[in-house]
């Protein structure tokens, strides 16, 4: 049985791991290859870096942090931020990335998808959904969160996987670094709307959020951060409580 | 111990590169498939699509077959167990047919096969490694036409997927050892120590 799988998210600014709430007010949480090492042997099953800046900046990830990071794990990493074209993405696969996320670019040329899924296989192609509640139903924002779009996350989903998405990655902007737990609602709509796996992200606070958004939201996967970073839980604890709870994990 | 990784074009080899380098063994990126033929042992890695995949083999397809069937010893891995079976849902193009079988579209509500999955079987190569749970990220499985090479399995909601395959000296797997972990790791170098010429 595929077990539920808890991924650590280093967030680099300039070389950094930081972390913020509602992806502002950034603080300092040290040296993404060092996280990113210490959490592969603390039990992730996967780490993702996603370049917060690249975006805004208008430039491809750091390729020089993918690298030292990708040395340091025996698990797979997911490279994101501000990848426009399938070139940008061969990069970042050639720098140690095995899976990458698309966010801002999918939006503005949803053909990008499609590009990347023929080219690389879909399982390599993982569309990041950042999403902030209307009224009703969810919004995709983008330019971390800068930018609404007035496109539906429930259709929008729908959309990238007929594409070839081979994973969705969905972060409720509100819940960001809130510690209150996932959205709930959100993650439930997109797990059932789609066939591909779906990662959890924003509001963790503690180990009976993560269950919550496992086992009640359908969840396949539940990003952690801010809660890693500072040591208010740890890999290996959360997994001991999802056992409790009789959700599959990895030893 | 030198490897030729044969370089299918669609993407990352560097996890795979590096993990073997760690099991000490040489490796010898190629792109071109004739070189898979004065191999000392052969890697076939696991990224990208069956179709442009087996356009590369397709000029050496039948003297890779036969120099397989010989004993070159040979770690297929994902996409490139599925290369060892004769075609594919995926995309035209013809494998290699050293495993008689199809590939077939993975029939489950959650697809791709994304994560980590328990690994059930006897070999010893699992023995040694102590491999229990492997990551997987495919979205198609290999259907042999005999399930006898098949020594391990992994099941995706009610689908049974070949995890572990051996014919002659080629060890197949669905799984990717490489971002399996520590036990992952052990498991290379038990396919490298086992296939040393």
């Amino acid at each position: 049985m595929l077990t539920k799988r808890l991924i650590a998210c280093l967030d680099v600014d300039a070389g950094r791991v930081v972390k913020g709430t509602r992806f502002v007010h950034l603080r300092d949480a040290g040296d993404p290859a060092e996280l990113a090492r210490r959490y592969d042997e603390d039990g992730a099953d996967e780490v993702v870096l996603l370049d917060i800046s690249a975006t805004h900046e208008g430039r491809a990830p750091l390729l020089e942090g993918v690298r030292r990071t990708a040395e340091q794990l025996t698990v797979p990493l997911t490279v994101g931020g501000g990848m426009r074209s399938v070139e940008d993405v061969a990069q970042a696969l050639r720098a140690g990335a095995d899976k990458v996320t698309l966010n801002s670019a999918a939006v503005a040329h949803p053909e990008l998808v499609s590009a990347c899924a023929a080219r690389f296989g879909s399982q390599c192609v993982v569309v990041s959904i950042d999403a902030r509640a209307t009224a009703p139903g969810w919004e995709v924002v983008v330019r971390g969160g800068r930018e609404g779009t007035g496109r539906d996350v429930l259709a929008w989903a729908g959309e990238v996987v007929q594409r070839g998405a081979g994973e969705i990655l969905l972060t409720c902007m509100d819940r960001d670094g809130a510690r209150t737990g996932y959205e709930m609602a959100l993650t439930r709509a997109v797990s059932s709307a789609v066939g591909v796996p779906v990662v959890a992200s924003g509001g963790a606070g503690n180990a009976e959020h993560v269950r919550a958004v496992l086992q009640d939201a359908n969840a396949d996967a539940a990003l952690l951060a801010g809660i890693l970073h500072d040591g208010t839980a740890t890999l290996a604890g959360l997994k001991q409580a999802l056992r409790g709870a009789g959700i599959p994990v990895r030893q | 111990m030198k490897l030729t990784l044969l370089d299918t074009g669609a993407g990352n080899l560097h996890s795979l590169g590096r993990a073997l380098e760690s099991c000490g063994a040489a490796v010898a990126v190629e792109t071109d498939a004739r070189r898979c033929l004065d191999a000392q042992a052969l890697v076939l890695p696991g990224v990208g699509a069956f179709a442009p995949a087996a356009e590369r083999l397709a000029p050496v397809r039948a003297d890779l077959a036969q120099a397989l069937r010989d004993g070159l010893p040979c770690l297929a891995i994902c996409l490139g167990l599925q290369l060892l079976l004769t075609a594919s849902e995926e995309g035209p193009g013809e494998g290699l047919s050293v495993l008689p079988g199809r590939v077939q579209r993975l029939r489950a509500r959650r697809v791709p096969h994304m994560g980590w999955n328990a690994v059930e079987g006897e070999d010893r190569l699992l023995a040694l490694s102590g491999l229990t749970t492997a990551y997987y990220a495919h979205s198609y499985l290999c259907v042999l036409t005999d399930m006898g090479a098949v020594r391990a399995v992994s099941e995706h909601e009610s689908v049974r997927i070949p995890a572990l395959v051996r014919t002659a000296r080629t060890v197949g797997v669905q799984f990717h050892p490489e971002k399996s972990g520590p036990a992952g790791r052990r498991f290379l170098a038990a396919v490298l120590e086992e296939l040393r010429p």
